[in-house]
């Protein structure tokens, strides 16, 4: 099936550091090479979180995504020079932790 | 702010650019209508004709040739298409549709004569210990990474849950590289019975398929285990390993780095919905659908619906359905035209229909009743099985009170994750004559569908509100 050659890849930054993926991958995908899977914090439970549907339903895999937050990383396509910020240091308040 | 809405008209909307939408599209253009064709994503083809990017199809190929073709088609037959455009509203029979852009929440309004829904379905997912851990995901998603984006969703990866659809996501994933640890079917569905060969005898190219994916996992001696399912998903920061229940009985914890499982597909009938239309119980009792003819009229006059969001019938079903509706609304909107014999594609429909019952008959959902008082049933908001069992027996005995008493289904998902379960929960009362908890109903209720249908930014729904408002002064 593949023919070709592999895609160029771009850099994208996750959490500072830099890493590499093809253009057009999903954020997720990127994220799923990365070995990162907790993305977020639940804001009711503190409980850790990560992408889900996968297709833009569940808004549990949202990270900041060049400097605005809330973007889902199941719908959004890697960039090259992509800033990506996950969010799963302890919420301040969290009472369960 | 009325003012940066932006406005536009046309003959018909097809709401979802996947196979029904498109389909519908092309025939309504070709038969001389103006269309506009809105989908949220930035690509047409919805899921099952989902684009891979530019880069990876130079790289890897074109994923599905023949939606690359339909797409293109429907490109040329000079459908307006938008793409990245949410449709978050509708009123006054869904002749005037509010939209927004999903990057930039720029507001829209479409006045339309008719308007087909085809939006489709997503996966139904069943609550159980672990859900919610990272690393526990829907089979669609492991698709998705292994087909569009070229990653193995994990190494030793746990395939759970019930459907037809758990055989090509377990194909995709090791043409993808990853290994298959255990998959893992609730049901005995591939060792069919004298019921379901006559059904599947009149699809044979479909009996085929599910063949040749029972082959390819075969030559990769992957086994797939039978009237067994997944108990537990355990780790700290992320799924590590799973509890699997055998048909016999017995549960063994198998090691993972994935855990995908799914339950079929509920259909997103929210638009039809919101905008009134009469619904009745689909065949599996857990739904309700939008009432059609057999062209997917609607009760609401000028509202079709197409595709799975009419009931779960797979591909095909849709493109059938989507080209029936397109010749109904040609026939209403376009009178002077001959009219096209639709009878062929009315039998193709009805037959692909008796196939997707046959498909609920093989692979039906668990009952609820070992579902743990503990396990969260609300993602979201965290709400827990128990937490809403016993605001139903302190008698919140219905779905909207329950939702309002445990903010289950309030989240930012809308109830698209639980509100099945918590329906579930909620229809069956309280007291010593309670029915046993399951997912079938004879009247399956659901959360009613709210405008904005999908969340929107904050300053968007000011915005949305403002106008929506604006709109109903200037109309008394």
């Amino acid at each position: 099936m593949s023919t070709n050659s592999l895609p160029q890849p771009v850099t994208v930054t996750i959490d500072g550091t830099p890493g590499q993926a093809w253009a057009g991958q999903s954020v997720t995908a990127a994220l799923v090479t990365a070995g990162i899977w907790p993305l977020r914090r639940n804001p009711v439970n503190g409980q850790l979180r990560g992408p889900f549907c996968g297709m833009g339903v569940c808004l549990e895999c949202e990270v900041t995504i060049n400097g605005r937050p809330g973007s889902r990383s199941c719908t959004a396509h890697v960039t090259d020079g992509m800033d990506i910020r996950t969010h799963t240091e302890p919420l301040p308040t969290a009472a369960h932790g | 702010m009325a003012d940066v809405v932006t406005e536009s008209e046309a003959d018909v909307a097809v709401i979802g650019g996947g196979p029904a939408g498109l389909h519908a599209a092309l025939v309504l253009a070709r038969g001389g209508l103006s269309v506009v064709l809105l989908d949220e994503s930035d690509t047409l083809g919805g899921q099952y004709y989902k684009r891979r990017a530019e880069q990876l199809t130079a790289a890897f190929g074109d994923f599905r040739p023949r939606g690359t073709e339909l797409i293109r088609q429907v490109r040329e037959s000079g459908v307006d298409c938008r793409t990245g455009t949410l449709v978050w509203g509708a009123e006054d029979d869904g002749h005037t549709l509010f939209t927004s852009d999903v990057h930039t929440g720029a507001l829209g309004q479409v006045r339309t004569r008719a308007t087909l829904a085809a939006t489709g379905a997503y996966e139904r997912t069943l609550p159980f210990p672990g859900w919610t851990l990272p690393g526990v995901v829907t089979p669609g998603f492991a698709l998705h990474l292994a087909t569009m984006d070229r990653v193995p969703v994990g190494k030793r990866v746990v395939l759970a849950g019930t459907g037809p659809f758990l055989l090509p996501v377990a194909c995709a994933l090791l043409e993808a590289g990853a290994g298959i640890e255990a998959l893992v079917e609730l049901n005995h569905p591939y060792r069919p019975g004298v019921s379901s060969i006559g059904g599947a005898l009149r699809q044979p190219a479909r009996l085929a398929e599910a063949a040749r994916y029972l082959l390819t996992l075969a030559r990769h001696g992957v086994r797939v285990e039978q009237g067994a399912r997944v108990v537990a998903a355990h780790g700290d920061t992320q799924v590590t390993a799973v509890d699997i229940a055998g048909a016999d009985g017995g549960v063994r914890r198998v090691e993972t780095d994935a855990l995908c499982v799914g339950f079929g597909f509920r259909p997103s009938t929210e638009l039809p919905r919101l905008l009134g239309c009469r619904t009745e119980p689909d065949p599996t009792g857990t739904e309700q659908l939008p009432v059609v003819d057999a062209d997917g009229a609607t009760s609401v006059d000028g509202l079709y619906v197409a595709g799975d969001c009419a009931g779960i019938a797979g591909v095909h079903a849709a493109g059938v359905r989507g080209q029936l509706a397109a010749h109904a609304i040609l026939r209403r909107l376009a009178p002077e035209r001959a009219p096209v014999r639709v009878a062929g594609l009315r039998r193709r429909a009805r037959a692909l229909d008796r196939f997707a019952e046959l498909a609920d008959r093989l692979y039906p959902l668990p009952a609820l009743a070992d579902l743990a008082d503990t396990t969260q049933v609300c993602r979201c908001e965290g709400v827990t099985a128990g937490e809403i069992r016993q605001a139903v027996a302190t008698g919140w005995n219905d779905l909207h009170g329950t939702k309002a008493a445990t903010r289950a289904g309030m989240g930012p998902c809308q109830g698209r994750e639980c509100g099945h379960i918590v329906a579930a929960l909620a229809a069956r009362g309280s007291g010593p004559d309670r029915e046993p908890e399951c997912l079938a109903a004879r009247e399956p209720e659901c959360f009613a569908a709210r405008m904005p249908l999908r969340p929107l930014p904050m300053a968007t729904t000011v915005e949305a509100a403002e106008a929506v408002e604006g709109r109903e002064v200037a109309d008394r």
